[in-house]
């Protein structure tokens, strides 16, 4: 491996981790949070960072089961074979999601509450 | 043995060994707070046979065992998000190969694969949910396809190493590789 070869991936590094950091800045906000949970493209709900509530969406291939405490969203249970979406942490920053592919939903945080 | 049944036997040794790979990655649960990151220890067995075979017999090596590996082990639904990263890591591993061979390390196309394995999949998952925001989640993979990379450009430049040493490649009527 040459010398310029280690510059072009501490290149790549230095691009996603300086991408990550410009993501949170430019979506860093005051205003109130929400999360938008959507199946193909289709919202099912907002709801506000704020209150505690679990909320359950069910369709033909299963089911998830959405936790909201203390300003953050996690998906605690599913029945989806992979379980990704119950592994991720909890989002609590204006455009991080929560992804359950087998069941096609998305959980997104928003600015805004409604 | 003519050179077309040992061609054909080596390929199937590759789907075997890059089966296998992939179940022993579906084993290793990485600790890690990005969840479906994989190591891609698959892709060892894609350059190699990339290095050995040419792209059109590793498409075939790509294919056979993401479709038997999404049977066996991942739930017919992982096939159509492995076949994206697949596809477009292959591809672009096979350009950076062919149009800078002499220039480019094993490491830097494994780099670039895991990169574009990600960036295929995530495209793909777009698509299917429907949704513009997985950008965040692609830098995280990416940041990850990085070390990962690295790792399985070692591993399959060492592979390559030992391998040369021995007859198995010497029947491929290779172009010599150094």
């Amino acid at each position: 491996m040459k010398k310029n070869e280690i510059i072009i991936i501490v290149g790549l590094l230095a691009v996603s981790l300086i991408g990550i950091a410009a993501f949170y800045l430019i979506n860093a906000t005051d205003s109130p949070l929400s999360v938008r949970v959507t199946r193909q493209g289709e919202v099912l709900g907002i709801f506000p960072l704020s209150e505690d509530r679990t909320e359950t969406f069910t369709d033909a291939s299963g089911f998830n089961t959405l936790e909201i405490t203390d300003g953050s969203a996690k998906m605690v249970a599913a029945d989806c074979p992979d379980h990704i979406c119950v592994k991720t942490y909890p989002i609590s920053s204006p455009g991080e999601t929560i992804v359950c592919l087998p069941h096609k939903l998305v959980v997104e945080v928003i600015t805004g509450d409604s | 043995m003519t050179s077309k049944a040992y061609r054909l036997v080596i390929l199937s040794l590759y789907v075997a060994m890059a089966l296998i790979l992939s179940y022993i990655e579906s084993l290793i649960p990485l600790p890690l707070p990005i969840p479906g990151a994989k190591i891609g220890l698959p892709n060892i067995i894609t350059l190699v046979s990339l290095l050995t075979l040419g792209w059109p017999l590793t498409l075939l090596v790509v294919i056979a065992r993401i479709f038997l590996s999404g049977f066996l082990f991942g739930g017919g639904f992982s096939i159509v998000y492995s076949l994206g990263g697949g596809l477009l890591s292959l591809l672009v591993m096979s350009l950076l190969l062919h149009f800078l061979k002499d220039k480019i390390s094993i490491i830097l196309v494994s780099v670039f694969g895991a990169i574009s394995h990600n960036l295929g999949q995530v495209i793909v998952a777009a698509i299917v949910v429907q949704t513009t925001s997985l950008l965040l989640y692609f830098l995280f993979l990416m940041v990850l396809a990085i070390p990962t990379g690295i790792f399985i450009g070692v591993t399959a430049r060492e592979l390559m190493r030992l391998l040369g040493k021995t007859t198995i490649f010497s029947k491929l009527n290779l172009p010599q590789k150094k």
